[in-house]
């Protein structure tokens, strides 16, 4: 998945205070989601997630952070190690902070943990954008022996991005393998507390860390024994669904891949920080759909969004269409390395039986009845045992409907029958009016309702609903901070 | 370096040889963690190995098929795997894997266990157990003994339990402690009745080994096992140890929250018993006080002295609400009853002679019955003071005599044995004549009779006796709808907690004959309390109600579930409940289920309100009252600002019933609180009297609100509702009793005087050894004024006269209006100088009087405003705890919340025999200067005796007559 990092921007030092703020704005909200158990607040928090990391400087971190903990917090000295600026102001900057310490120490006596992972996790996420892996990895080690010592559900989301970063920092440092004990007994933990989103995040990273290191079959066998919780932000369950749909379709399970790639589409966020995600998703679901023997349609490829990432798609499926074998070669060499890089290339060479397969279909659709002779010459193809062969497998895959006449050698296509006289509309009605049912009783699930109106004096409820609709306005746009 | 895939050993397990499967499992073990999605696939062939009986190493392949399941989630097939995995598995591990399968396996051996402890054919694994008991070592060993305790106890292992007690007996404070814990645990948490009677029992053999047994744990046990044999055993060895005095004070307790049958039985046994012959005079004495008569006399004492009612209140409500009509001279009447609950004070009558007149029927019967609660426990003077009204006095109409033989048994209400074979009496005398309701003689009698069998219920409640059972049978069986109810709800009273079959069948099989619905509540009600804290042994009758298509029996199971559930918070009898609440076709089954659902949460009453808050927005204004009513019981006397809060919409509800259940409710919750205590309590009462001024309101409203004043200022404020006794963490029956009853004063007014059985005195009593009450200070560590009485509502007197006089409209009334102006104008000038030092001076002088006056004024400045900002609820130890106590006499009032403040004096004369740990109630106390004089405090008994002459019989009678001319 492509990762849109943008590097932070040069900062004004006018805006330091406002970033200074809108940290401690976070911190605010993640205290009050963990004193409320409401994880509807973090999930704001990540929501903005995303302009505060463009912005984020080591100064303002520094400032914030010192701000917050408590001079003998045991975990604040790497912390601040971690975002040290180099300024000539230090020293000044010292005397202020004791000032503020003396301020601010009567506030705040303790340092919840879910305030304490999120410090970790912005550090995290300013070392990332840094490059600074070295000191990256060290942290990450100590935020594995923090969340360690927490048991607590409000830092599910928290600790489900932690691990995010973890992953990816050795996934840079292409420490690939050792990395999965510990993401296996992450799994594990959070299996028994039943932290769904620390468990689904992991699931997805373990499976992205197989497949970057093509261990399909352990990837395979780890879907196949864990179950992926359900009830997970969108964005999760929309890699989870990613990674489904490359591994079913390396094991030849095309009308799967389809299905979980269209899923992937589907549940991927409409913002802009998933354009990436959203590519690659297209990418594979045009392949699995021209491995499939569909053509994708037109206008997929016309999406603004996507248009550019997919020309050498766009290219290939106009081979297979053809059902050209020249043009397909020349087109693979031509865009090999676009193919490569996006881990396709593969599945695409996988197309050359397609190519011929369309051309089958192409012939079925012209003709009822047609000798394997005739496909043999229409086709370029060898031998008419490979004709046969092949119209087979053609046949297997659900591309046609058709019959073989071995004695006789010729492909008889099957009339067409009427589909309304057939199960098929039942069913599919069927499935659609579940589907229909079953966003009808997620919605009300998910529905709040106002809290009790006899006993909130009029200010509270005024307030209390601002601050819902505010919230709602955060959650209908879904989840989409996690594509940042 | 990871290895990246098990297969290689895998492939390995497929090998003939034994020694490469080992290498193999071996390995697979170490990497098990990180490969186990590819080690699942071949689960199969692990788990052959472990069953392949001639391979050396199958406790490792268990190990191994462990962890995959483990891993896979499957939990179950992981620690059965584990089990087998024998020594391999090593509880002593610090890993997730351990701890997981460790606890699972508790779990199940919990399960296990409690199923085996009733099922026998249970077979537990042995290495299971072994586990189980390996991790209670690992326990004690870490000294987590509690917890240790907790588990065994969990999992019915009485023999863990005992062990562990006895490995510290050495240390007995520490054995205590734990004795204590145990003992609260099996009372609170253990819901199967035989295995907490086995612990309790073996409880009792090791506290009863100890060199100094501690006896007050003992005398709880005793209650919770309603074991006289057992009393009789302790008080032998108590008395000839020669330990007078504690003797005295387990009495004191065991009367406080035992039965009256095992107090009778525990009599009965210990006048038999010939070894005290040495010892007579303790004997008698310890006899004496196991009757309960120093206990009423104390109490009464206690009420009877520090009356301060406010009897304005009472006379503005009385001139509000029209005596003419029954329902408000009714509500007067108990209004009256509970505020001078047991303070033996019915001056109010005296003054309203022409009021009382109007009283017609069953008002008459209501407000004789009014004077036993005004007279409640008074032992020693009430028959006299009701022989004018009682049947053979040859006066009064039968309502007054029934009425009277009423009040009878609500003042010998739990001591009953002076006057139940009265009350038998005339039952049987008149049993003849129920049921023929041809002439009006037979009316008469059956009114008559009505109030004996509500007095004989009352005044022989639990005694189980059946001779009284058949004679009120008897009555029953006359099929009289007045009659047949009172004896329906008496058996249930006698019967209390027996849960005797014949009895139930009995009563059932009458209700499905008789076609009076009267007498069928009755029995139900009376089923409901025979099964009285029987939990799971009342389940055959529940089931059998609960479905019948009788809606009264439905009625009568939810009382049933409330009762035998009492304070246990069973989930299934909520279940049940909450289920009827919401879908049963009779409102008054709703209503009956929801109320139910405060009986049996009320240990965890701080839940009610969540519980119920959702019911209490219902369409159904049934289950609405039933919402209030049980706010009201499980959180009465605690001042739960949560429940108030749920209650306060209620009382504002377009329906007058709920609105009374609101009120009622709410006085239930708020009695004895103070603007101190719970800021909202004036606001609160001013709305009460609002309500029974307001011309508009509907006519139960008012009713309800007139209870509610009784309610809240019951007993002259010396009094609470105490459903929990907080020093046994018992149940206090008689109260729990006293609500239900009281909660069927929907149907039938007269029972409302039921309440008067829950109140309990709120003091500290220290007597002598000789029963004599010595005057002595008690230390009070917290401000005079956060517990004081409230002040009496004054203002309201003298805002009163305009209304009254609108209401009289006679030139007399004007003038007297126009004097009372003229004072008034005067009382002002008094209000402004009361106000400048208004708060603590009253009080002080009530508390004790005793504090130095420039400490008072000292505090006050500072004082107020930090009153005044206290938030509202329950005050926090640390806000209200002053170093410098200010001292209070023996026998005043002390509130429940303010007995964290209390502490007895040092150096003292008198000094509590048992360690004061903050329980009200009477305290025997040492006398450590014995010999010299000192100053006692009467009871009302001695009082009676000597000076004061038995008042006259008001005229109620007279008043009457003079109307019928």
């Amino acid at each position: 998945m492509s990762e849109v990092i943008s590097k932070p921007e040069l900062n004004n030092v006018d805006l330091e205070p406002l970033l200074i703020e809108e940290i401690n704005n976070d911190f605010n909200l993640i205290e009050k989601s963990a004193t409320n158990f409401d994880p509807r607040y973090i999930l704001r928090v990540f929501r903005e997630l995303g302009p505060l990391r463009r912005k984020l400087t080591s100064e303002a971190l520094y400032k914030a952070i010192d701000a917050k903990y408590p001079n003998d917090h045991p975990n604040k000295a790497y912390l601040l190690d971690n975002v040290r600026y180099e300024n000539g102001s230090m020293e000044i900057d010292e005397g202020d902070r004791d000032k503020d310490n003396d301020v601010e120490m009567q506030g705040d006596q303790e340092i919840l943990p879910e305030l304490d992972i999120f410090t970790h996790l912005l550090v995290q996420i300013y070392l990332h954008d840094q490059n600074d892996l070295k000191k990256l990895n060290q942290l990450n080690k100590k935020v594995v022996i923090a969340l360690k010592s927490y048991n607590r559900r409000t830092l599910d989301f928290i600790a489900s991005k932690v691990w995010f970063y973890i992953a990816r920092t050795n996934e840079l440092l292409n420490k690939l393998v050792p990395i999965r004990s510990e993401l296996l007994l992450a799994l594990r933990t959070a299996t028994l507390r039943h932290d769904n989103e620390t468990r689904a995040s992991t699931i997805t990273l373990l499976l992205r860390n197989y497949l970057l290191t093509n261990d399909i079959s352990q990837a395979s066998n780890l879907v196949e024994k864990t179950e992926f919780p359900t009830t997970v932000s969108n964005s999760l369950v929309a890699r989870y669904y990613y990674y489904l749909a490359r591994i079913t379709a390396i094991q030849l399970n095309y009308s799967d891949a389809h299905e979980f790639a269209i899923s992937a589409i589907r549940k991927s966020p409409q913002s802009k920080f998933s354009t990436g995600f959203l590519q690659s998703a297209t990418k594979l679901n045009i392949v699995v759909e021209l491995l499939m023997g569909d053509i994708p349609e037109l206008s997929t490829f016309r999406d603004p969004l996507l248009e550019q990432s997919l020309v050498p798609y766009l290219a290939v499926t106009k081979a297979v269409r053809l059902g050209d074998l020249n043009l397909f070669s020349s087109t693979l060499d031509k865009y090999s390395a676009t193919l490569k890089k996006d881990d396709n290339y593969n599945l695409v060479l996988r197309l050359r039986q397609n190519v011929i397969k369309t051309g089958i279909r192409i012939l079925s659709l012209s003709y009822s009845k047609i000798s394997l002779r005739d496909i043999c010459i229409k086709l370029h193809l060898d031998s008419e045992l490979s004709a046969e062969y092949i119209v087979a497998k053609a046949i297997r895959d659900g591309v046609l409907d058709a019959e073989i006449n071995h004695e006789e050698g010729f492909m008889q296509s099957k009339e067409l029958l009427d589909v309304y006289s057939t199960k098929e509309p039942q069913e599919i009605y069927d499935a659609r009016i579940k589907f229909c049912m079953s966003l009808h009783n997620d919605s009300v699930k998910a529905m709040r309702y106002p809290m009790n109106n006899n006993r909130i004096n009029l200010k509270n409820d005024l307030e209390s609903k601002e601050r819902e609709q505010d919230l709602l306005n955060y959650l209908q746009d879904g989840s989409d901070f996690d594509f940042i | 370096m990871a290895l990246t895939s098990a297969a290689p050993f895998l492939a390995l397990l497929g090998e003939p040889d034994d020694s490469l499967k080992s290498f193999a499992l071996k390995s697979l073990n170490d990497v098990v963690d990180e490969l186990w999605a590819e080690i699942a696939n071949s689960i199969t062939e692990i788990e052959e190995l472990y069953e392949d009986d001639s391979f050396t190493d199958r406790q490792l392949a268990a190990l191994v098929a462990s962890k995959v399941y483990y891993n896979l989630g499957d939990y179950d097939s992981s620690v059965k795997y584990s089990l087998c995995s024998g020594d391999k598995f090593n509880i002593d591990d610090k890993n997730e894997f351990v701890e997981t399968i460790v606890s699972k396996c508790i779990n199940r051996y919990i399960e296990l266990s409690q199923q085996k402890f009733s099922n026998n054919e249970v077979v537990i694994d042995a290495q299971l157990s072994l586990i189980f008991e390996k991790m209670l070592e690992k326990c004690v060993y870490a000294n987590e003994l509690k917890l240790a305790l907790g588990i065994s106890l969990e999992s019915y292992r009485i023999d863990i339990v005992e062990k562990i007690i006895k490995e510290h007996l050495d240390n007995e404070e520490l054995a205590i402690n734990l004795i204590n814990y145990v003992l609260t645990c099996s009372t609170t948490v253990i819901s199967h009745t035989q295995f907490r009677t086995s612990v309790l029992n073996s409880l009792v053999l090791i506290l009863l080994s100890l060199n100094s047994p501690d006896y007050f744990i003992i005398s709880k046990i005793i209650v919770q096992l309603n074991d006289y044999k057992l009393a009789h055993r302790i008080f032998t060895k108590l008395l000839k140890n020669d330990l007078v005095l504690i003797t005295f004070q387990v009495a004191f307790d065991l009367v406080n929250s035992a039965s009256q049958e095992l107090l009778d039985k525990t009599i009965e046994i210990l006048s038999k018993d010939e070894s005290f012959k040495a010892n007579e005079k303790n004997l008698s004495k310890l006899t004496k006080i196991l009757s309960g008569v120093p206990t009423c006399d104390l109490d009464i004492t206690f009420l009877y002295k520090n009356n301060n009612t406010d009897i304005t209140i009472l006379n503005k409500s009385k001139n509000a609400l029209d005596g003419r009509n029954s329902i408000f001279h009714s509500a007067i009447t108990f209004e009256n009853a509970f505020m001078h609950a047991g303070t033996t004070d019915d001056s109010f009558f005296r003054s309203n002679l022409e009021w009382l007149g109007k009283a017609t029927n069953w008002s008459k019967f209501s407000a004789t019955a009014a004077l036993g609660v005004i007279h409640k426990g008074n032992l020693s003077e009430g028959r006299t003071l009701l022989q004018p009204y009682l049947p053979g006095s040859n006066s009064g109409s039968a309502f007054t005599r029934g009425g009277s033989l009423y009040a009878l048994g609500l003042i010998y209400a739990g001591h009953g044995r002076e006057v139940i074979d009265y009350l038998r009496h005339h039952v049987v005398e008149n049993s003849g004549g129920a049921g023929t309701n041809d002439s009006s003689e037979n009316q008469e009698l059956d009114v008559i009779l009505h109030g004996a069998c509500l007095g004989v219920g009352v005044a022989g409640m639990g005694l189980g006796s059946q001779e009284i059972y058949e004679e009120l049978k008897t009555v029953l069986y006359a099929d009289s709808a007045i009659s047949g109810e009172a004896a329906a709800l008496a058996m249930g009273l006698v019967m209390l907690r027996s849960g005797d079959e014949t009895c139930i069948n009995d009563m059932l099989t009458y209700s499905l004959e008789t076609q009076h619905e009267n007498i069928q509540r009755g029995l139900a009600i009376g089923i409901a309390l025979l099964n009285y804290g029987r939990e799971e042994q009342a389940e055959p009758i529940i089931e059998k109600m609960i479905g019948h298509q009788n809606s009264i029996l439905r009625y009568g199971a939810c009382y049933a579930l409330a009762l035998a559930y009492c304070g246990t918070g069973n989930n299934s009898a909520i279940q049940r409940l909450l289920h009827i609440a919401v879908s049963d076709s009779s409102d008054n089954v709703r209503r009956a289920s929801v109320m139910a659902l405060g009986f049996i949460l009320l240990r965890d009453f701080t839940t009610v309100p969540t519980i119920v808050e959702l019911l209490s927005e219902s369409h159904n204004p049934h289950v609405r009252y039933g919402t209030a009513m049980a706010l009201g019981i499980s959180c009465a006397g605690r001042g739960l600002p949560a429940a108030v809060e749920v209650l306060e919409p209620l009382t504002k509800d377009p329906v007058d019933f709920v609105r009374q259940g609101a009120l009622i409710a709410m006085s239930m919750i708020l009695i004895q609180q103070n603007e101190k205590t719970f800021p909202k309590v004036d606001e609160i009462k001013k709305n009460l009297a609002a309500v029974i001024s307001n011309k508009n309101q509907d006519a139960l409203a008012k009713f309800g609100a007139a209870l509610s004043q009784g309610i809240i200022d019951a007993g002259g404020r010396n009094v609470t509702i105490q459903l929990e006794n907080l020093q046994t963490g018992t149940l206090n029956m008689t109260a729990i009793v006293g609500l239900t009853m009281f909660s069927q004063f929907w149907y039938w007014f007269p029972l409302t005087h039921f309440l008067a059985l829950s109140f309990s005195p709120t003091s500290i009593i220290g007597i002598r050894e000789d029963l004599k009450i010595p005057k002595f200070k008690i230390n009070c560590h917290t401000k005079p004024d956060l517990y004081g009485y409230p002040p009496k509502v004054e203002e309201a007197k003298e805002k009163s006269p305009d209304k009254v006089a609108t209401a009289v409209l006679s030139t007399t009334a004007r003038a007297k209006a126009r004097a009372k102006k003229a004072q008034k104008a005067k009382q002002e000038e008094k209000d402004n100088m009361d106000i400048d030092e208004r708060t603590p001076e009253p009080q002080l002088q009530q508390s004790g009087g005793e504090v130095k006056t420039g400490e008072s004024k000292e505090k006050t400045p500072e004082d107020l405003p930090n009153a005044v900002e206290e938030p509202k609820g329950e005050p926090s130890f640390q806000t209200n705890y002053t170093k410098k106590p200010y001292q209070i006499d023996n026998m005043t009032r002390v509130m429940p919340d303010q007995l964290k403040y209390i502490s007895f004096i040092k150096g003292e004369r008198y000094v509590p025999v048992r360690k004061f740990r903050g329980g009200s109630g009477i305290v025997v106390l040492k006398d450590e200067k014995p010999g010299e004089p000192d100053e006692f405090i009467k009871t009302v008994r001695q009082m009676f005796f000597n000076e004061a002459p038995v008042p006259e019989p008001f005229t109620l009678e007279d008043s009457e007559t003079e109307e019928e001319q």
